[in-house]
């Protein structure tokens, strides 16, 4: 039996190893290897540094069966690189009748439902590169201080190994966001403010530098 | 009133709704600036949230999005100029938005119902996005106005509008163009 092969895409700007995107898609794909995938990973804003990079993700992409993309929120959509890429992946037809794509995504605000843009976006471009669209899950911000993602992908890896759709439960699981809204926010506030202070700069974090 | 307009086309003889949008927002009486993203230099967002917690309100990176991220400030429209890309924007016009999130402030508020960044600036400019289509597309064109709203929302702009054009509908394109602007400008 030929071993089925797994690609990881994170489209974080912090890398594979410091990014939420990166630790969660590695989880889901440790899961997969131990289930028998190969499995490779590419940083997204690696890759575009560089067209030699840009082929290299081509080339892994020819290579999958599955693709694995995960990233943050970016103004309700993809980081530009990000998009660069699917622009590419789509317009050179890679992996076209053949790819399986499955995402998740993740933002800095406490409601999930604000990936949804973001999710469609990715669905469209599954239909435009004519890659088959297994769905993506997505969470907001608190929900990744909690097990839900990670027992939510052991449930995803599972689904695929098997061939089969994604369970319920896996959406149930990070849909459910422990802190409230309003906590969320207020502990927004005293992070910025410590954040800030390591350079000097919790006092300006209101500035207006361009209202002269 | 001040306008500033992306273009975020790569090519420019597929630019070509730009005059009929340059005139209608003339003729609402904008002075519009135009960033044509494809002759500037944009550096893709580091992620670092630097342009909140060390050099508020500014982004780290030195390049040509600081221009643009003061204009969009000083401005009362923003329009977004694009091919429809997925349903959403070119790359090219992504990587400028990506790089105006100084102009936000880091703190969370509740607004409409939801979290959003709370806004830097005290008038944040309306919101008008023209996309454009090589042939008509329900899905694209749902997707693409249901991200230019929730950009609005979170720049918590006034007003916003958003129009998909195809070429299949050419004639209707410039009384479409001219509602977008009336829409922002009125």
């Amino acid at each position: 039996m030929t071993q089925k092969r797994a690609l990881l895409l994170v489209g974080s700007p912090r890398g594979i190893d410091r990014s939420t995107s990166g630790r969660l898609g590695s989880h889901l794909l440790a899961g997969l290897e131990e289930r028998g995938f190969t499995v490779e990973k590419v940083h997204v804003h690696t890759a575009a540094r560089s067209a030699e990079g840009i082929e290299d993700a081509l080339a892994a992409i020819a290579r999958a069966d599955i693709v694995l993309f995960f990233a943050p929120l970016y103004v309700d959509s993809f980081a530009a690189p990000v998009i660069a890429l699917l622009e590419t992946i789509a317009g050179r037809r890679a992996g076209a009748g053949r790819v399986r794509l499955f995402a998740l995504v993740q933002c800095g605000f406490p409601e999930g439902a604000q990936n949804e843009t973001a999710l469609a976006i990715l669905e469209r471009f599954a239909a435009e590169a004519d890659w088959e669209w297994l769905g993506g899950l997505a969470f907001g911000g608190g929900v990744n201080q909690t097990p839900f993602p990670r027992q939510a992908l052991d449930l995803v890896a599972e689904a695929i190994s098997a061939g089969e759709p994604l369970p319920d439960q896996a959406f149930a699981l990070v849909g459910r966001n422990p802190i409230p809204a309003w906590l969320y926010r207020i502990a927004g506030y005293w992070m910025w403010r410590r954040e800030a202070k390591r350079f000097g700069a919790s006092r300006r974090l209101r500035a207006r530098p361009y209202a002269d | 009133m001040n306008a500033v307009l992306l273009d975020g086309w790569r090519d420019e003889e597929k630019a070509g709704l730009l005059p009929s949008l340059l005139g209608a927002l003339a003729q609402a009486g904008a002075q519009t600036e135009v960033f044509t993203l494809r002759e500037i230099a944009i550096a893709p967002c580091l992620g670092c949230f630097g342009c909140w917690i060390k050099t508020p309100g500014e982004c780290v990176i030195d390049d040509d999005a600081r221009r643009v991220a003061r204009a969009v400030a000083e401005s009362d429209v923003l329009v977004l100029f694009t091919p429809v890309t997925f349903g959403g924007y070119s790359s090219l016009l992504k990587g400028a938005l990506d790089r105006m999130i100084p102009n936000l402030s880091p703190f969370f508020q509740r607004y409409r119902g939801e979290t959003h960044h709370a806004r830097r600036y005290a008038h944040p400019p309306s919101l008008a996005g023209l996309g454009s289509l090589p042939r008509a597309d329900r899905e694209a064109e749902r997707i693409f106005k249901t991200l230019v709203e929730r950009n609005a929302l979170n720049l918590q702009s006034p007003r916003v509008a958003a129009t998909v054009v195809s070429c299949e509908g050419r004639g209707e394109v410039r009384a479409q163009v001219g509602a977008l602007v009336e829409a922002v400008t009125r």
